[in-house]
């Protein structure tokens, strides 16, 4: 039991391993994923909060400071890079439409782990690369941070990447028996996009859509850990996120393999 | 040269039917991208109507206008997205998998054939939706001068050459660095930028957005035919504009044609 753990453990250690090296492989690619892409967005949020608080002409909105709106569009751009998948659910997707995973299937491994492996392994290097910038720019332009509340809305983001993962897998087995599902992907993520507070922080809807977004289990994946590292929420609504998290988890992955064990059965080994 | 233009359009029409079977063919692919494209107004809509919950105007503009410039952003966007967003997407792929080959060895223009071969028919669903809130969104302005629309029969058809002109860039370098999926993701990136109106921005921005990098030509310039009293300069701008852009398109694309190395040789 211990030594088939360990078997596991240096497995799956090395499908991370494999994420990190291939990805820096491609260094523009990679550092305009982890670094540009998030810079820009901030940037353009940044000019949004202002402009919304010189139409205002209030010093607070819903009860928050112009500086915690600036501190929320710089911390959620780089947690909603870390929380979204395309390219390892586009891999996911392109395996099993190809016939590729005949490759996976004969390894003494799952499909499931494999990805989820190369996924957490490739967002482990993205933050912590890419997190030095908010870090930086939060101390440098004195923006609410409170540093002790990182590690824990950390935690919660890579709770949640495990729940991106069971989605993504879902959706691969779909090509298991339609040829085109590329935009499904796109799909999921903009409903991604606005459930989990990339656009604007939760709390400024009106209820009970605010009560309803907020305990959903995709507002752990920006909301809840950056209103949590500036100060929005409070640790009861991190512990609510990992309840919702938890909950999605145990639904998903049953239908997951419900849906794996059923694409499998009408699998023909050469792609669907 | 009338001759050589009946050949491309009679082209066009090919593949635009061509492209409508094929759409056809996959379903629930098809239902899926208006769908999606759906949700990306939802979110877009979604943003602004919180924030005017707490604000009066953003830049110029009250709620009301915002969400006429939402309903040209949407209009523009879907027209870009049947014509040409499908095969600028492609680009990066055809170029690895050796594709642009073929392109390249076919008795007519390759940056034609790059752009324009396969239409995304599924997005005319959407067109309806975004023209169903744009005229809607007029109907919240009381004092509107329908007569303004017509300015948008020459600023809609120069927002989509400066869209495809940055875009196509921006896919072109494909050809140079074989792999720029990332690169790809960054134009969605400063395609964002345009997707807000020039007044939020800062002086230096808004110019910067109007001519360095002129995705602010998009929707802003055609919104502020429509919502504000015509300025005469601004709104001739596009028009010098849209042709360079095309021309430096083609330049462009001829000189990234000479890092190609062909993935299938």
């Amino acid at each position: 039991m211990k030594k088939s753990f360990a078997v596991f453990l240096k497995r799956n250690l090395a499908f991370a391993n494999l994420a990190i090296v291939t990805n820096l492989e491609y260094r523009l690619n990679y550092f305009i994923d982890a670094f540009v892409q998030p810079i820009l967005t901030t940037g353009i949020e940044v000019l949004l909060w202002i402009a919304v608080f010189k139409g205002a002409q209030s010093e607070t909105i819903a009860g928050f400071a112009k500086d915690s709106y600036l501190s929320y569009a710089l911390w959620s751009a780089f947690f909603a890079r870390i929380a979204t998948s395309w390219m390892y659910e586009a891999r996911m997707i392109e395996e099993v439409s190809s016939g590729s995973i005949n490759s996976i299937i004969v390894r003494p491994m799952t499909f499931y782990e494999y990805y989820l492996s190369q996924f957490m392994g490739y967002k482990i290097i993205t933050t912590l690369l890419s997190l030095t910038v908010p870090l930086v720019a939060a101390w440098y332009f004195d923006l609410p941070t409170i540093y002790s509340r990182i590690p824990l809305a950390l935690l919660l983001c890579f709770y949640f990447l495990i729940l991106v993962h069971t989605i993504s897998f879902i959706i691969s087995t779909f090509a298991f028996h339609y040829t085109k599902i590329s935009s499904i992907t796109a799909a999921k993520n903009l409903l991604f996009w606005i459930l989990m507070g990339e656009l604007f922080p939760l709390d400024l809807l009106p209820e009970p859509y605010k009560t309803i977004f907020i305990t959903a289990p995709f507002a752990s994946g920006t909301f809840v850990p950056v209103g949590y590292i500036i100060g929005r929420v409070e640790i009861d609504t991190v512990y609510t996120g990992f309840i919702s998290v938890t909950i999605s988890l145990i639904v998903l992955n049953l239908l997951g393999a419900y849906l794996w064990r059923k694409g499998l059965d009408s699998y023909v080994g050469t792609g669907a | 040269m009338i001759k050589n233009l009946k050949k491309y359009f009679s082209l066009y029409g090919a593949m635009f039917k061509a492209s409508v079977i094929a759409d056809l063919e996959y379903r629930a692919n098809f239902f899926t991208r208006i769908a999606t494209d759906i949700l990306w107004y939802i979110a877009q809509i979604m943003t602004f109507e919180v924030l005017y919950q707490h604000t009066e105007r953003i830049g110029d503009w009250d709620k009301y206008q915002m969400r006429v410039f939402l309903g040209l952003l949407f209009i523009i966007d879907a027209l870009y997205m049947i014509v040409i967003h499908e095969n600028l997407e492609n680009i990066t792929e055809k170029v690895r998998k050796g594709d642009l080959d073929l392109l390249l060895a076919k008795p007519v223009n390759s940056q034609f054939m790059l752009t324009l071969q396969k239409a995304n028919t599924a997005i005319f669903g959407n067109l309806i939706l975004a023209l169903s809130w744009f005229f809607y969104a007029l109907t919240g302005l009381p004092d509107f001068n329908y007569e303004r629309l017509l300015w948008m029969l020459i600023l809609i058809p120069c927002s989509l050459a400066v869209i495809y002109s940055i875009r196509f860039m921006f896919s072109a370098t494909a050809v140079i660095f074989t792999r720029s999926e990332n690169l790809q993701f960054l134009w969605w990136q400063i395609y964002k930028l345009g997707m807000r109106p020039d007044s939020m921005y800062t002086p230096y921005i808004k110019f910067a957005v109007l001519t360095v990098l002129p995705v602010g030509v998009i929707v802003s310039v055609p919104a502020r035919a429509l919502l504000n009293p015509p300025e005469l300069s601004y709104l001739l701008w596009p028009l010098v504009l849209a042709p360079i852009l095309i021309y430096g398109t083609h330049r462009f694309w001829n000189y990234a044609l000479k890092f190609y190395s062909s993935a299938s040789s």
